[in-house]
């Protein structure tokens, strides 16, 4: 058996050890690779930031379950850290799926240490789930304390200064919402069409693709595309002096650049490897 | 290297290359981990479901409210209650209540902003516009974009057969949607690794902290 | 006298929020000068003494919304305008009350009511059509569905059965409903050429449509007598389960071809790669649009979302699902010529714009906005 043929039966085991060691090592022995910013990513950190002083909040809604953490809470704690640092009010919204509540308490535990002058109720708001989906995006259309209530923690939402000015879309400057699902449309059907409420999205790269033609039409603002998308937030956030924190999505990055050539690598080789058989097996 | 002294990292830890075992042979470590997700998951759901949607939102307005308007809320419950006659053979038909109350409900705000927003919208994205070619650049994508929205569409145009110039267009847009195939391909391939990623810095950092 | 001028020229009007519900009130600015720094609303009622802040007018449109949940519709409000200029602010209050009302019709989604009339009707147009002659209404074919004859030839000639593997959504999916119109054509060629076939099941009920659907197509084919009910199984409820095992049954019974139709999720690749390391022809279809480049990389053929519904349509002609297919199809059709005709507009008006006459960009402004 020639070594093309052994190459193309190979066990899919050893290229599963291959990919692990091409994602360890960068871990451990860091590269520092620079992370470019694309204009989709830079549109959405623009729009954010020239939110502050407007005196309409930012609604971050985490609608995704630990499955796709890795790629999505890094994102929502760039967020959060930017609207702590330019005092932007923001309502934490706890999602449209159950799990997504605590995706979110995560997030705003680990941003929130670099600002100690962050108040409750007046900086930031956190709300619980509260299911319906559609109905929920709809119903924040007419009012944040009818929907809600309350918030996470069992307070009065209009009880706090956050939430007593801020109780519809009317005073939201825009919707962020990070989900690997199909939510981000049901936000730009419910939210952006019926009320006119600016959305950006969060995606995991699974979803990105089929989201730019709503980029293109100027349905979102700006879209941050899976892990890259979210080292791309880290780095503006780094640029512009804000802290990071520890910064999750860059240090995959490396990995991630090391195992995309490994892929393209092995794709190259498989490819030349199958049409090298064939060729011999036509020419017997 | 500072190993967590966090029970419940090491818990994680420990499920995490339980799962990845599957990866070497399917093995009970891989099954116990599997089935202890599948029943996590659902438990967490339906407790978040219950303290955060039917006691705040149902069982607080009903048993402990004082306006006479509370009781509209019985209307929504007698429907979902309706929902549960799928279990009996006999009264199985009066599921179609519920159902056709949603389906009526669903299809009535979200078909307009359905139009708007994937009909409308996309086609005045598609037009081109005099803005569309401030840099000529912009100007060929937006060209490229045309084409490829146009000839995909006949692709999918099933009232006639595929020939002439249909036919042409038809194998053009066909490019174009294998292109949109490789590129969704490559973005799941980075979306995959980005989870390993993710998880080998949780072991890295978090559990056995040889990484910064 | 530059104060006097400055107030003299500065309305306020405030007026109900068109095309909504009620609750909300317009406060519309006129004749402000640039120099203007920012510009804050402030609310009272009737009988009020004192004006309590509503929020910050956008100095770019000069309008603001107030939709405050305090709003009342009926009832009369007053604004007040406070303008911050350079060295002075200059107030301005409306000259008559804002008075929420909600509107019965909403104006700015007549495009949308004109499109759905035309398009239902369409439709339903063609399920009367498809009714009276199901085959007078042309649908070409799907090349994959010569690939299933094809299929199944080659199964039979191997002795190996063939697979018909079901996606993991109900039957109230309209994929698993096309998929099921495949099945009953895979299941007619497998009894006449006497090929064993085996159907998985993710659901209990597709299960049982599935069982009615293969003994209806034995039937047709001539062959009652061959059709055994075990040959259409349910493995599991659950997602790799189920993916486990349709790849355990494909490694041990190595068919000659695989059929995987319906909606599937992230199992997509496995089965596919699964059914071509046994060296079987698979012909896949689904509308789950992650998941084709997966069966587009890993299978022989693949239905591309609505071409699944078409070819089942082509399969089975079906009133309501053929009347669908031709609706959407002439849906396409008015698409692609208003988009045509969009860009010849808007690129003429655009070059005559530029000789001077804007009369033509005009009216394609005006289309572009009527939608």
């Amino acid at each position: 058996m020639g070594f093309w043929d052994r190459f193309l039966k190979i066990d899919r085991r050893w290229i599963f050890l291959v990919v692990w060691i091409a994602v360890v090592i960068p871990l451990i022995k860091p590269l520092g690779l620079p992370t470019h910013i694309t204009p989709p990513v830079q549109k959405l950190y623009d729009f954010i930031d020239d939110l502050q002083g407007e005196e309409k909040a930012v609604l971050l809604s985490f609608d995704f379950d630990p499955s796709t953490m890795p790629e999505l809470l890094p994102m929502g704690v760039a967020i959060i850290r930017h609207c702590f640092a330019k005092k932007i009010p923001i309502i934490v919204y706890g999602g449209l799926y159950p799990q997504g509540v605590g995706m979110a308490k995560m997030a705003i535990d680990m941003a929130k240490t670099d600002f100690p002058d962050i108040v409750y109720g007046r900086d930031y708001v956190f709300l619980g789930y509260v299911p319906g989906v559609s109905l929920v995006i709809l119903s924040i259309g007419e009012s944040i304390q009818g929907t809600f209530g309350n918030d996470y923690f069992g307070n009065r939402l209009d009880t706090l200064p956050l939430t007593m000015s801020v109780d519809n879309y009317e005073k939201i400057g825009i919707v962020v919402d990070l989900s690997g699902s199909s939510i981000p449309a049901a936000w730009i059907n419910y939210a952006y069409q019926r009320y006119g409420c600016r959305i950006g999205c969060g995606t995991t790269a699974v979803s990105a693709a089929q989201y730019y033609p709503y980029l293109q039409t100027g349905q979102f603002v700006g879209m941050l595309g899976g892990l890259k998308g979210a080292a791309e937030y880290e780095e503006l956030l780094e640029r512009n002096g804000i802290p990071t924190g520890r910064r999750e999505a860059t240090i995959g990055m490396d990995a991630q650049s090391v195992v995309h050539l490994l892929i393209i690598l092995l794709i190259i080789l498989g490819n030349i490897g199958f049409f090298y058989v064939r060729r011999r097996e036509r020419r017997v | 290297m500072h190993i967590s002294t966090n029970p419940w990292v090491w818990i994680a830890a420990i499920l995490t290359l339980a799962i990845y075992s599957f990866l070497y042979k399917d093995n009970p470590f891989y099954k116990f981990a599997e089935h202890l997700f599948m029943g996590l998951g659902i438990g967490y759901g339906a407790v978040i479901l219950w303290y955060n949607s039917i006691i705040p939102r149902l069982w607080n307005p009903l048993a402990h409210g004082t306006s006479p308007s509370r009781f509209y809320l019985l209307i929504p419950v007698a429907l979902g209650l309706l929902a549960l006659s799928i279990f009996s053979r006999r009264y199985s038909w009066l599921i179609k209540y519920p159902l056709a109350f949603y389906m009526g409900a669903v299809t009535g705000f979200s078909v307009p902003v359905s139009f708007e927003a994937y009909i409308f919208e996309q086609a005045q994205g598609t037009i081109l516009k005099h803005s569309m070619f401030s840099n000529p650049w912009l100007g060929i994508s937006n060209i490229i974009m045309f084409i490829g929205v146009i000839t995909t569409i006949t692709y999918f145009y099933f009232s006639k057969h595929h020939k002439g110039l249909l036919g042409k267009s038809a194998r053009v847009g066909i490019v174009y949607i294998m292109l949109a195939f490789g590129a969704s391909f490559g973005y799941t391939v980075m979306a995959r690794i980005s989870l390993l990623i993710g998880r080998m810095q949780f072991l890295l950092h978090d559990w056995l902290g040889i990484i910064k | 006298m530059i104060l006097f001028i400055l107030f003299s020229t500065i309305t306020v009007k405030a007026f109900d929020t068109p095309n909504d519900g009620g609750g909300s009130i317009t406060i519309k600015a006129y004749n402000v000068p640039e120099t203007v720094k920012k510009a804050l609303v402030y609310r009272k009622t009737e009988g009020d003494t004192t004006y309590t802040f509503a929020g910050v007018m956008s100095i770019l449109s000069y309008r603001y919304v107030d939709a405050n949940s305090t709003i009342k519709n009926g009832k009369p409000y007053y604004y007040r305008v406070d303008f911050y200029f350079p060295d002075t602010v200059i107030s301005v209050e409306s000259d008559s009350p804002g008075i929420a009302y909600a509107q019965w019709y909403d104006k700015t989604k007549t495009s949308s009511l004109i499109f759905l009339i035309v398009f239902s009707t369409l439709v339903l147009v063609f399920i009367q059509l498809a009714k009276k002659d199901p085959e007078g209404l042309y649908i070409r074919k799907i090349p994959a569905l010569d690939a299933i004859d094809e299929a199944v030839g080659r199964s039979t000639e191997l002795g190996k059965p063939t697979f018909f593997v079901h996606g993991l959504l109900g039957i109230t999916d309209a994929g698993t409903l096309a998929a099921l119109t495949i099945l009953r054509r895979v299941a007619k060629k497998v009894a006449e050429y006497d090929t064993p076939i085996l159907v998985t099941n993710f659901d209990p009920i597709v299960m049982t449509a599935s069982q009615e659907t293969v003994k209806q197509a034995y039937t047709e084919a001539g062959r009652p007598d061959a059709y055994n009910e075990k040959n259409i199984i349910y493995l599991t409820y659950e997602q790799f389960g189920y993916t486990a095992g349709v790849d355990g049954l494909m490694v041990r019974e190595k068919p000659g071809a695989i059929f995987l139709q319906g909606y599937f999720f992230a199992e997509s690749l496995i089965l596919a790669e699964t059914g071509h390391s046994v060296g079987a022809i698979q012909i896949a279809g689904t509308t789950a649009k992650e998941q084709l480049p997966f069966f587009v990389a890993a299978c022989d053929y693949v239905l591309i979302g609505e071409e699944m519904l078409a070819a089942s349509s082509y399969i089975g002609r079906e009133p309501v699902m053929l009347g669908s297919v031709k609706g959407a199809d002439w849906g396409k059709a008015f698409l692609m010529g208003v988009i045509g005709i969009g860009v010849v507009l808007g690129t003429v008006g655009a070059i005559l714009q530029s000789a001077g006459n804007g009369a033509l960009m005009n009216v394609f402004e005006k289309i572009l906005a009527f939608f």
